[in-house]
C-alpha cells in the first residue's frame, strides 16, 4: 500500500515536471514569436512570400502583351505561343520560393542561435532552468511557424491568382504539393539553425545551408534513379504533385522519411554542440 | 491576335495593383523602421535611396542588413 502511494506521487512528480518543462518550452516558443513579431519579420517575410506568388502568375499572364512590346520577335510567334497551364504556372512559383524564398528564409534565420551567443544573451538565459532542448526547440518552432506562414501565405495567393488569370488547379493538388514543399523549407530551416548553433558567423551559416540544400537537390537532379530517396527530390515531387500527372514512383515515402531523418539529426546536433561549447565556456 | 491588345488599362490595374500595394506596404515598413533605428550598418540616407528605388529588393536588403542591434 504504502509502496504504491510512494510510487503513484513519484509519478505524480514526475508529470508535474513534464508539464512544467512543456510549460517552460510553451512560454520561450511565445517569446520567440514576439521576437519575430517585434521585428516586423512575422510580418514582411509573408509579404515577400506572397509578391513573389502574385508576380508569376502576372507575369505569365502579360507575357505576350510584353513580348509583343519588346518586338523583336517575327509575326506570328506570340499568337503561336503555347498558353501556360495553371498547373504549370504554379510550379513556377515553388521554383521562384525555391531561389528567392530560399535566400530570404535562411537570411532571416542564421542569426538565430549565433545572434544570441555573441551578443552574450544566450547565457542569460541559459542560466535559467531551460534544457537545452526546449532552448533549440522553442527557436526552431518558431522558425517553422514563420516559414509555414510564409509558404502557406505566398503559395495560396499564387494559386488565387493562377485560377483567376490563368485557369483552376484542383485545391487537393495545392494541399499536396503544400505540404511537400514545406517538408523541403523545414529542412532547410533546420539546417540554418544547426550551422548557426555550429558556427559563429550568422552569413556563414546562412550560406552553408544554403549550400547543403542546392548539393541536396543537385545530387538528386542529376542521379535521379539512385538518389530519388534523398530529400533532395523533395521539391522535384512537389512540382509533380501540382502537375495533376502524379507519377509519385517508389521513392517518395523513402524521401519524406530521410528527409525527417535529417531533420531530427540536425536538432539532436545542434543541441549537442550547444551543450558541448556550454561546458568548455 | 489582337486580342492580347484588347487588355484595357482598367483591368491591367486590378491585377497590378495588389502587386503595388503590398511594395508600397514593405516600403513603408522599411522606411519607418530606418528612421526609428538608432544605428544602422553605413549611412541612413544610403538605405533610404536604396529603400526608396530598390522596389522589393531594396526593402528586404534593409530588413536583413541595414539593422546593426538584430540577430
Amino acid at each position: 500500500m504504502s509502496v504504491s502511494a510512494a510510487h503513484n506521487g513519484n509519478v505524480e512528480k514526475r508529470s508535474f515536471n513534464r508539464t512544467s518543462e512543456i510549460g517552460r518550452f510553451a512560454a520561450m516558443v511565445e517569446k520567440e514569436l514576439l521576437e519575430l513579431l517585434r521585428s516586423f519579420k512575422l510580418l514582411w517575410v509573408p509579404l515577400v512570400f506572397i509578391l513573389l506568388g502574385i508576380m508569376q502568375p502576372v507575369s505569365s499572364y502579360f507575357m505576350p502583351i510584353i513580348l509583343e512590346q519588346a518586338g523583336n520577335l517575327p509575326e506570328g510567334v506570340i499568337a503561336n505561343m503555347p498558353k501556360p497551364q495553371g498547373a504549370e504556372v504554379l510550379a513556377q512559383t515553388l521554383q521562384q520560393f525555391g531561389t528567392l524564398g530560399v535566400l530570404v528564409l535562411a537570411l532571416v534565420c542564421m542569426g538565430v542561435v549565433s545572434g544570441e551567443r555573441n551578443s552574450g544573451a544566450a547565457s542569460l538565459i541559459l542560466v535559467k532552468p531551460i534544457s537545452l532542448y526546449s532552448y533549440i526547440g522553442s527557436k526552431w518552432t518558431a522558425m517553422l511557424v514563420l516559414t509555414w506562414g510564409s509558404l502557406a501565405a505566398g503559395y495560396l495567393a499564387a494559386w488565387y491568382y493562377t485560377g483567376l488569370l490563368i485557369g483552376s488547379v484542383p485545391f487537393k493538388d495545392i494541399v499536396s504539393s503544400l505540404l511537400i514543399y514545406g517538408l523541403w523549407l523545414t529542412l532547410l530551416v533546420t539546417l540554418t539553425v544547426f550551422f548557426s548553433t555550429m558556427l559563429k558567423s550568422p552569413a556563414g551559416a546562412a550560406f552553408s545551408s544554403i549550400g547543403c540544400i542546392a548539393v541536396f537537390s543537385l545530387l538528386a537532379g542529376i542521379f535521379p534513379k539512385q538518389l530519388g530517396w534523398s530529400p533532395g527530390a523533395l521539391s522535384g515531387f512537389a512540382y509533380q504533385a501540382v502537375s495533376a500527372s502524379i507519377m509519385k514512383g517508389d521513392y517518395f515515402g523513402w524521401a519524406i522519411v530521410s528527409a525527417l531523418a535529417i531533420i531530427a539529426g540536425a536538432l539532436a546536433a545542434a543541441v549537442w554542440l550547444l551543450r558541448r561549447s556550454s561546458s568548455v565556456e | 491576335m489582337n486580342i492580347n491588345n484588347s487588355i484595357d488599362l482598367s483591368q491591367m490595374l486590378s491585377i497590378v495593383l495588389p502587386l503595388i500595394i503590398i511594395q508600397l506596404i514593405l516600403m513603408v515598413i522599411a522606411l519607418v523602421l530606418c528612421a526609428k533605428a538608432e544605428q544602422t550598418r553605413g549611412p541612413k540616407w544610403m538605405w533610404i535611396l536604396i529603400i526608396l528605388f530598390g522596389n522589393m529588393f531594396g526593402s528586404i536588403a534593409f530588413f536583413i542588413f541595414g539593422r546593426r542591434n538584430e540577430g
